[in-house]
């Protein structure tokens, strides 16, 4: 507001009496004055110099962007892509009405198991009466198995068979280790491979972790299955590592048979004796 | 003084030079007189503009650069799991505004509210019992699908390298999915949503620094009542529909901008 008043009293000083009336005068005026918009001439800058004068992060990502999009346009020119008439079925009637069958499909099956299948309700909430089976979800068990792993929650001999946490604190950070692990797993294993044989060690890491999401499941309702403790632990951590060589033993073989028609060719471009 | 009169841009002499049929003249008079007021063409150029945007070619997918569109690739009925977890979620947010209608939060009285209303919705009300019955099925429905899909992920090697972010985007809603089924699970206040409540308590306590913190913001204090059935409503119904939802929506934005990670 006042940086326009000052303005057009600058462009008006010389109306003469107008520029005295000032104040009250000059903001009564709302036809005819100067705009203050001053054309360019060859002293304006453009656009890309106003731009390049700015210093710091701006700049720095002004030209990222210029760079991006000329690398981006390079790389279009050097592409080999060649555009096609046709680039798929058109979305109406084909694709939709595909779709609509599938979900339509899958929504029926949902309803019909919902049908076949009702909940049940239990008792209402007493806090005076613990039930004897606790349990969430199916989904949440390898959480709720992962929060009874006390038996293995080590005891320090400095401590005189001490626990260093309690045994809550011990299934939290469990369940906080399985999920860390699982998220950092886009950066320790990189690469464009993308068929379980071409990297049999972390298909074996999947089938063992997937393994284990359904063994330390069981630990969740360890009361209600008939197997001692040990015996049962011994299961939750040895059953993934068996399942996890299995796996890596059965890709190695596959990944033998798919090198099969390479081999056959190598040993036929190799003299005769 | 007054806004000088300027014929340079006299566009009805240029309409007349131009010899034009009647729907072409009608057309450009129409453009020309809202052009004049509402400077319509700046928006053309910009609808112009996205049009193209919209429309560019996108890289060639494997199965286009090796020429694969006659080959069946096994892996790719699991590639649908994403879209079955979607379309089951969609169901339970139907279902569950139905039976939001019915519910009411409330601990007070004996069985409490909140479990005499989901009795009422199950003995009672019309179609209730199916109702209740299509919620939770598609909730679970949902995250079988959920934990299938990571899995396919998983074994398909789509997680690398371009895609890390929306891996890691999937972690945060699989967690979220979960939470969303643990308050739901709460809500009828039945003895199994009061003990597991009860555990989701202890391990919040037993959480260093922020455990306290933890416990009375989600269940509103250390023992469980009326604040935390509340808590648990507001949590299911208002804020993780909208959080989830957008992370759904930006989850499979991505993967339309990335395109489908397809096996080599």
């Amino acid at each position: 507001m006042n940086e326009t008043d000052t303005t057009n009293d600058e462009t008006r000083t010389d109306d003469g009496p107008a520029s005295e009336a000032s104040g009250t005068a000059s903001e009564l005026r709302s036809d005819g004055g100067e705009t203050g918009i001053v054309a360019p001439d060859d002293e304006t800058p453009t656009w890309s110099e106003r731009k390049e004068r700015k210093s710091g992060l701006s700049r720095l990502t002004y030209e990222y962007f210029e760079r991006a999009r000329r690398e981006d346009q390079d790389l279009r020119q050097e592409s080999d892509y060649v555009e096609r008439d046709v680039l798929g079925f058109p979305t109406w009637p084909h694709e939709i009405i595909r779709n609509l069958a599938i979900s339509l499909f899958f929504v029926g099956m949902m309803i019909l198991i919902a049908a076949a299948l009702p909940p049940s309700l239990e008792l209402p909430a007493n806090p005076s009466s613990t039930p004897s089976i606790i349990l969430p979800d199916w989904y949440l068990y390898w959480s709720f198995g992962l929060l009874k792993l006390n038996p293995i929650n080590p005891g320090l001999a400095v401590l005189d068979g001490g626990k260093v946490m309690s045994d809550q604190l011990y299934g939290i950070l469990a369940n906080v280790v399985v999920v860390g692990a699982v998220a950092f797993l886009p950066f320790l294993n990189k690469g464009s491979a993308r068929r379980p044989v071409e990297q049999p060690f972390w298909a074996a890491i999947g089938a063992g972790g997937a393994v284990f999401a359904i063994t330390i499941a069981g630990l969740a309702v360890q009361n209600l299955i008939p197997i001692a403790l040990p015996l049962q632990l011994n299961i939750v951590f040895i059953g993934p590592i068996i399942v996890g060589v299995m796996t890596y033993a059965l890709l190695k073989t596959l990944r033998e048979g798919y090198m099969y028609g390479l081999n056959r060719r190598y040993y036929m471009l190799r003299p005769p004796k | 003084m007054s806004l000088e009169k300027r014929d340079d841009f006299d566009h009805n002499a240029w309409l007349k030079e131009k010899d034009l049929t009647t729907i072409e003249t009608v057309f450009l008079t129409a453009l020309v007189y809202l052009d004049r007021r509402l400077r319509i063409v700046d928006y053309l150029e910009l609808l112009e503009d996205a049009y193209y945007k919209v429309n560019l070619q996108m890289p060639k997918s494997h199965t286009e650069q090796y020429d694969l569109d006659n080959k069946f690739w096994y892996w790719y009925p699991l590639y649908s799991l994403g879209f079955f977890s979607v379309l089951a979620y969609i169901v339970a947010a139907v279902s569950g505004a139905l039976l939001g209608f019915y519910y009411s939060p409330s601990a007070a009285g004996d069985p409490t509210a909140a479990y005499a209303s989901i009795r009422m919705i199950m003995e009672d009300l019309q179609f209730g019992f199916a109702l209740r019955s299509i919620h939770r099925w598609a909730a679970q429905i949902m995250m079988a699908a959920v934990f299938l899909h990571m899995l396919r992920v998983y074994f398909t090697g789509s997680y690398k390298e371009p895609r890390e972010l929306n891996w890691l985007l999937g972690i945060i809603l699989i967690s979220l999915s979960m939470v969303f089924g643990y308050t739901g699970y709460l809500l009828p206040w039945n003895q199994l949503a009061f003990w597991a409540g009860q555990i989701g308590v202890e391990m919040a306590l037993a959480t260093p620094i922020v455990g306290e913190w933890a416990a009375q913001l989600l269940f509103g204090g250390f023992t469980l009542g009326q604040a935390t059935i509340v808590r648990m409503y507001i949590l299911h119904v208002f804020i993780l529909p909208f959080v989830v939802t957008s992370l759904i929506a930006l989850h499979v934005g991505i993967v339309w901008v990335q395109g489908i990670a397809e096996p080599h």
